[in-house]
């Protein structure tokens, strides 16, 4: 399998603030790789980092063999990386429709194709359809980030946390969908939920204070008591 | 020309407090000024020329200004200063346009000329008051900056949300701070308008808070050395532009070169000359440098 | 009657010249975070440049397009000579824009001369309309028109376009915005120039409207229009709008009944604003 995307050793600062110290990690195409690890750890920043939103200070990071550490936010998008952040970066006085809207960059066939799955997925977006994005509900908010991600033919999703303060059900929803695009896309997934990491992921590394400290196979982690004790604080 | 430079050194040095120790812009900082100069010259021109009704028309300024600091910071210090700059340029504007209305106080633009006492009058013993209580707020600013108050107004500046996490009450500071600028631009427009021994609405003008503005940018923020160096060169080279206009109609508009000047300063020399000297000397000993970041990086 | 309706006209027209400074004002404020005090340069620039080429042409619609035309180049200049290198540094920005301001106006009086410019309404907008006894004035019914144009066709676009939704989406979260693959300097970059158009709009409208033209005009006007801001609150299209007709009802009324107190009374009325409701009448929520 080829590698798709590979972090080299990147530093970042945030104002005055040190917060990665010397995070790799790579991806292989079609996998879903999970960055683990305790809050504060530095996976969202790691996220943002590729997105060139907190542009690195030092290191590599590889897109398809291109360096793209040093573009412009919106060029690392172009390239074929679509972003979930963390607070899923709803429009909020945009309705569904809009949100969808501002996100298409192509309106071909293929685009139109995605936008009928993606609705099929998250049946609620198209009932809302015409509703403002910020009087959804978490879940269905975290579904629209996802769905408008998912629109544009993307090579690489990087997803933060889309469990995070939802219900079960709706987790098991998610993680359906993420199973879903799996087979078009390759996927990043920073995520505290073990049982939605396990029940996704392929590949792990753990994060801890700024730096990777640990990588593996997903079904091996399962097993591994000390390494969860020790950097995810479960056992 | 030495005494207009004191007098607004003074005028600058107080806007550095505001800008450069707590990070405030105000536009509307003429307004303080205006207010020591009709106090001055209007109860100089009713009553008798002496020096206790200077000192009293002084106080008067000051007291005014110190009010209207206070309400004015009242009501706007806890926006953002997108706001405050804006609403302080807006009151600026009311305040002239009351003192262009208002004719029988003011006489309007037209403006009108006052006696002054006799010590005011000898040039020497003027310009030796004038450099005194140059000196005066010089050092009482230093001593202000210094305390542990001026520590609080200078965290405010670089966080305010967070100096108000640890516990300080910041609109209380930047109150604070507002107004003792307040009182001492209206001390320096109560000797502005005493060396012309005239006043007109003028001096409520936006182009008084530019060139203070101008001052304590170009001679370097949050030093109080700065705003002086600043007035003095300000002050030299107004009077040398103004000389060449009577040769070349562009020097007319010698504006036109200050705000140039200006914005230029703000792009490339945020920190002034005073700071830009600083800082060449810190970077000439690059140990120090070195262990600061080091210190920093520990922090974070 | 006849005294009301003349002053809500008037009231209704220097509401849309304000409008017109106001908009880009608060369009660039939501969408860039930056408070631009030479906006109302751009407006005496406007108006100088209009009423220059009403002079070469003596046309009032070429006039119309020179100052928008001028409006465009200013903003571009501005946007990418001025704005752009202090971007994200409110404090350097406010102190930028306010130099920059000093210099629009003293370039007025260079290129244009000191004094004031006198400018009349062409032929077929000067003179009134008579119906019954109420007396209509053409010129204030064409600022009106226009500014009801211009606020439809900008509202349209904030609605319907994709470059609209840009903006408003912009205004709410920049950083997604460009993670979605959008420049969003670009952007910046556009909502600037059109912002100065309509400023510059609002300058060469005003000519005929008051008479005479002055470099300081960008400031007295400029001032309204930060005070429009405030109670419409900051990034609102449609609440500078209807701010802007109220500033411009108060002010005419309060000009014929209270003269000297017209400044102060909308003075007055910000201040409540602020204390009250610090995101402004029409403040968005959240």
């Amino acid at each position: 399998m080829t590698t798709l995307l590979e972090v080299n050793d990147i530093e970042t600062y945030i104002g005055q603030y040190h917060i990665l110290q010397g995070v790799s990690f790579q991806v292989k195409k079609g996998e879903v790789t999970v960055l683990l690890g305790r809050n504060g750890a530095g996976k969202t920043t790691s996220l943002r980092s590729i997105m060139g939103l907190n542009p690195i200070q030092d290191g590599r990071i590889n897109f398809n063999g291109e360096d793209i550490s040093k573009l412009a936010t919106y060029h690392i998008a172009n390239r074929g990386i679509g972003f979930v952040p963390e607070d899923q970066g709803i429009f909020g006085e945009l309705t569904v429709e809009e949100n969808m809207k501002i996100a298409m960059q192509k309106q071909d066939d293929a685009t139109l194709a995605r936008l009928d799955k993606i609705l099929t997925l998250f049946p609620d977006l198209k009932t809302y359809w015409k509703k403002q994005g910020g009087y959804l509900s978490g879940g269905q908010k975290q579904m629209l980030s996802i769905a408008r991600a998912y629109l544009n033919k993307n090579e690489l999703l990087l997803i933060d946390e889309p469990s995070k303060g939802l219900a079960p059900i709706v987790v098991e929803k998610v993680m359906e969908s993420i199973m879903e695009m799996k087979d078009e896309t390759t996927i990043v997934l920073v995520e505290q939920n073990f049982r939605m990491a396990m029940g996704v992921g392929d590949t792990y590394y753990i994060i801890d204070d700024g730096r990777s400290v640990d990588t593996g196979n997903m079904k091996e982690l399962a097993d591994n008591e000390e390494l969860k004790r020790k950097y995810l604080g479960i056992a | 020309m030495l005494t207009q430079i004191f007098i607004l050194a003074i005028f600058a040095m107080s806007y550095d407090l505001l800008l450069g120790y707590t990070g405030i812009v105000s536009f509307g900082h003429a307004m303080f000024f205006g207010i020591g100069a009709y106090s001055t010259g209007v109860l100089l021109s009713r009553f008798e020329p002496t020096l206790l009704w200077l000192i009293v028309s002084m106080a008067v300024g000051m007291v005014i200004a110190a009010i209207v600091s206070y309400f004015v910071g009242l009501l706007t210090l806890r926006l953002s200063n997108h706001f405050y700059a804006m609403l302080t340029l807006a009151l600026a504007g009311l305040f002239l346009v009351v003192a262009e209305k208002w004719r029988s106080l003011t006489l309007g633009n037209d403006g009108f000329t006052f006696r002054v006492p006799d010590i005011m009058r000898d040039r020497l013993s003027f310009y030796l008051i004038c450099l005194l209580l140059m000196v005066a707020v010089f050092f009482l600013l230093m001593r202000l900056t210094n305390s542990p108050m001026g520590k609080v107004l200078v965290a405010v500046r670089e966080n305010e949300a967070r100096t108000q996490s640890l516990g300080f009450k910041t609109i209380h500071y930047k109150l604070i701070s507002s107004v003792v600028a307040g009182v001492i631009a209206s001390v320096a427009g109560s000797l502005y308008v005493m060396s012309l021994r005239f006043v007109n609405t003028s001096v409520f003008a936006l182009d008084v808070t530019l060139d203070a503005l101008l001052m304590t940018i170009l001679g370097g923020v949050g030093t109080l050395i700065g705003p002086i160096i600043g007035a003095a060169i300000i002050e030299v080279s107004h009077h040398w532009l103004t000389e060449l206009g009577k040769f070349y109609a562009i020097f007319e508009r010698w504006i036109i070169f200050f705000g140039i000047l200006y914005i230029l300063a703000v792009m490339f020399f945020p920190k002034g000359i005073v700071g830009s000297l600083r800082e060449i000397r810190w970077k000439r000993k690059p140990s120090k440098v070195k262990t600061k970041n080091k210190n920093k990086r520990i922090a974070g | 009657m006849d005294l009301l309706l003349n002053l809500t006209i008037n009231g209704l027209a220097t509401g849309m010249l304000i409008f017109l400074l106001a908009a880009g004002l608060t369009l660039i404020f939501g969408l860039m975070d930056v408070l631009n005090f030479a906006h109302g340069g751009l407006f005496a620039w406007g108006a100088y440049s209009g009423v220059w080429v009403y002079g070469m042409t003596g046309s009032f619609m070429a006039a119309i397009a020179g100052a928008i035309l001028t409006g465009i180049i200013l903003g571009f200049v501005t946007e990418r000579f001025i704005i752009q290198p202090v971007y994200g540094n409110h404090v350097q920005q406010i102190l930028i824009t306010l130099g920059l301001m000093l210099v629009l106006s003293e370039m007025l009086k260079v290129v244009f001369g000191p004094n004031q410019i006198v400018a009349s309404p062409p032929d077929y907008l000067a003179g009134s309309w008579q119906l019954g006894d109420v007396v209509i004035i053409k010129y204030r019914a064409f600022i009106i028109l226009i500014g009801v144009m211009v606020f439809a066709l900008v509202h349209y676009v904030l609605k319907n376009t994709k470059i609209g939704l840009t903006v408003r989406a912009g205004v709410m979260n920049k950083e997604m915005v460009q993670a979605l693959g959008i420049n969003i300097k670009k952007v910046f970059m556009l909502v600037f120039m059109i912002g100065s158009a309509m400023a510059a709009l609002g300058g060469v409208l005003l000519a005929p409207y008051s008479g005479v033209i002055y470099a300081e005009m960008g400031m007295d006007f400029a001032i309204l229009a930060f005070i429009v801001v405030v109670i419409g609150g900051m990034g609102n299209f449609v609440g500078s709008l209807f701010a802007a007709m109220l500033i411009g009802l108060s002010g005419a009324f309060m000009t014929y009944y209270v003269p000297d107190l017209s400044l102060a009374v909308n003075m007055l009325l910000m201040a409540v604003v602020l204390v009250v409701r610090p995101q402004g009448l029409f403040g968005v929520k959240g």
